[in-house]
């Protein structure tokens, strides 16, 4: 059978005492850039924690490029990961950023020094510093350099642009869109800056609470979430609260309206049928239909609470 | 070979389907001419970055066009502009035009214009150009 995920989740649970994490199920394409974005604290790290084996979940399955972690990821799969963590680590900033790189190499057979080279001169950094005398922006170009130079074929960044300047901030996205051309790779990225987003994903997955709400094909989703704004003789609060994939509603003077809607080609051809006008279309942006999504959530939440589900 | 960049432009907050716009303009960019036998395209990826779109909508672009024969794609090395026939040249060369009356009388619509007023536009639009 031919691979089509580089990550698989199946029904994983983490329970803490004060976070509840999954069930997880979500699969992540081979060959695309997947970006989770989600609120703080909506799992996102938790989930590359487990990845990575840095802990394990209380049940499920996750698989890594075709490979189970239950028995714990062998040094050979990891060595076909990159890994960008959100933060870095204080207990080596008093290491040499070279000295780092050479930990690196040592266990890294693949590690390409010409490449490794090339992507300091191209983020423009000096690791001839110790780590803790670097700036934010300095080392976290640093540290995306290292999880590139030994070519995984699976890049997990989390916040990979934190810190870093708008120009530097391009130089990464350029980097990593000729990651990706070289075919069979897998890019999977965790992100609150919304440009980034569409830049980069193919995909979107939203998580909140340690849940994923969804995930979309970009385009899609962004062709799909419009505000319209509808006018119409018989158009009422109770007509427009119809449209469908309706998400909210607003009373705009006179007859007209203003509805925020997911299925926008099908409001508005149910438009057409209704017999009203459309005055205008703006496309929401990310974190519109973020918020959105967010609130249909916490209202489907609340609704099965009062059920007792 | 050197790769060209495509003077494609997309609208995001039109109706209009991303690959739709994607394609519509890449089509007339072949069937114009503009855009010659054995021209290398960018790889999916580099057009999805330019048009910010996903790879996803690049890669339908890239199937139907090739699917009508104006584009070819050889394993490992990439897509090419395909031979445009006298006779595709001639069906796809209205095409564009077609699509852009078809937004204009979409865009009356909208402000509820009559068909009076629609031909009335037409025509002095018309008389601008064809002097």
């Amino acid at each position: 059978m031919v691979e089509t995920n580089a990550i698989q989740f199946t029904g994983v649970v983490q329970n803490r005492s004060k976070f509840r994490l999954g069930p997880l199920n979500m699969s992540i394409p081979k060959g695309f850039i997947t970006a989770i974005v989600g609120p703080n604290g909506c799992g996102k790290s938790s989930s590359f924690s487990l990845m990575l084996d840095l802990a394990k979940p209380d049940e499920g399955l996750i698989e890594l490029l075709g490979q189970r972690l239950e028995q714990g990821p062998s040094v050979d799969l990891k060595k076909r990961i990159g890994y960008l963590p959100e933060e870095s680590l204080s207990h080596e900033n008093n290491m040499k950023a070279a000295a780092k790189a050479e930990f690196y190499q040592f266990w890294y057979e693949s590690w390409d020094v010409n490449r490794y080279r090339e992507l300091l001169h191209l983020l423009e950094v000096d690791d001839n510093q110790l780590l803790g005398k670097m700036s934010k922006g300095m080392r976290r170009k640093f540290e995306f350099a290292l999880t590139l130079a030994h070519g995984p074929e699976l890049l997990l960044l989390d916040e990979p642009s934190s810190g870093l300047d708008p120009l530097a901030w391009k130089t990464m996205i350029n980097i990593l869109h000729r990651y990706m051309d070289q075919g069979d790779r897998t890019i999977l990225l965790t992100s609150h800056i919304i440009e980034e987003v569409k830049r980069l994903a193919d995909f979107i997955v939203f998580m909140d609470r340690g849940m994923v709400l969804g995930m979309y094909e970009k385009d899609e989703l962004f062709s799909s979430w419009f505000t319209l704004f509808v006018t119409g003789p018989d158009l009422s609060e109770k007509l427009a609260a119809t449209m469908p994939g309706q998400c909210g509603v607003d009373h705009a003077g006179g007859t007209t309206y203003r509805i925020t809607t997911s299925k926008a080609a099908e409001a508005e051809q149910w438009c057409a049928r209704e017999g009203l006008q459309l005055v205008s279309r703006q496309a929401l942006e990310l974190d519109e239909i973020m918020s959105a999504l967010l609130l249909q959530n916490s209202l489907s939440t609340r609704l099965n609470e009062k059920r007792g589900i | 070979m050197k790769v060209i960049l495509l003077p494609i432009q997309i609208n995001d907050q039109s109706a209009e389907p991303l690959y739709h716009q994607i394609e519509v303009q890449l089509r007339a960019l072949i069937v114009s001419g503009q855009l010659t036998e054995g021209t290398l395209l960018p790889s999916i990826r580099e057009l999805a970055q330019t048009v910010k779109c996903s790879v996803i909508t690049v890669k339908r672009v890239y199937n139907d066009l090739e699917a009508e024969g104006l584009l070819r794609t050889r394993q490992g090395t990439g897509t090419y502009v395909a031979k445009v026939g006298e006779l595709e040249r001639d069906r796809h060369r209205l095409s564009a035009v077609i699509e852009a009356l078809d937004q204009a009388v979409i865009a009356g619509k909208r402000v509820q214009c009559t068909e009076n007023e629609l031909e009335t536009m037409f025509k002095e639009v018309m008389n601008k150009y064809y002097e």
